[in-house]
């Protein structure tokens, strides 16, 4: 990146990013409440997004099947947070370490595809992912040195691993 | 429990939560929960594509361990 590009990108408004957390953890806070469940809410700022984890809950019922309880409840927060910021959130949920798990799971996947793909030369489409889990498997094979791209459509898009 | 939280969940991504409703029904195959919303509100829990009302769903299904819950979102003018 040249000093220029630099200077043009904005600095994370951490300030910013710290509020959406307080809103985010309110209304999680609330549901955790009715729902009778303990946990406690962590919040952090990781690059220029809001990071908002529930710890300590019991059962999987806030995680679901594949994580699409999960999914579904960032995406009421992030509305939640919208309409007290009025600004659009990229605010990043996880449950109980689901996301860091699946992470992990899935740059071990990426790194795999990548390496078959090198040996074969040819293009390796995976399964179906979540914009999350698409990204993670993006920055692997990125890792490894090659492209990937995205294809089909939500909720049956997925990442297609390139030949160099 | 699921018509507070679902009515918790409404209320926290609407302009007027003041006007939020919500109803438990009871019908053959199990429940259903009517939410009602200040019209201008309709299409925000909606959603684009049903997006919005979708999550919500989920997120109560996720909720009811395994009792099948239907929502139906409604806005106050509806009779």
């Amino acid at each position: 990146m040249t000093e220029a590009e630099e200077t043009l990108k904005p600095a994370p408004d951490v300030e910013a990013l710290e509020q959406e957390g307080e809103i985010a953890a309110d209304y999680l806070e609330g549901l955790l409440d009715i729902a009778d469940m303990d946990g406690d809410i962590d919040m952090d700022v990781e690059g220029d997004r809001a990071m908002v984890s529930i710890v300590g809950v019991k059962g999987t019922e806030l995680v679901g099947p594949d994580g699409e309880v999960l999914e579904a409840l960032q995406e009421l927060t992030r509305l939640a947070v919208h309409r007290r910021t009025g600004e659009r959130s990229r605010l990043m949920l996880d449950v109980g370490g689901f996301r860091e798990r699946r992470r992990a799971e899935l740059t071990k996947i990426g790194k795999a595809v990548a390496g078959d793909v090198k040996r074969s030369g040819q293009p390796k489409a995976l399964e179906p992912m979540t914009p999350f889990e698409r990204k993670v498997v993006h920055d692997a094979v990125a890792a490894a040195g090659l492209r990937s791209e995205s294809e089909g459509e939500e909720p049956n898009r997925f990442v297609v691993v390139l030949p160099a | 429990m699921l018509e507070e939280a679902l009515e918790h969940l409404v209320k926290g991504i609407v302009e007027h939560p003041d006007d939020v409703r919500v109803r438990a029904r009871r019908i053959r195959t199990g429940r259903v929960l009517e939410v009602r919303v200040h019209p201008e509100d309709l299409g925000k829990v909606i959603g684009r594509g049903g997006r919005t009302a979708k999550a919500l769903r989920t997120v109560v299904n996720g909720l009811s361990q395994g009792r099948y819950v239907r929502i139906d979102l409604v806005d106050l003018d509806t009779a």
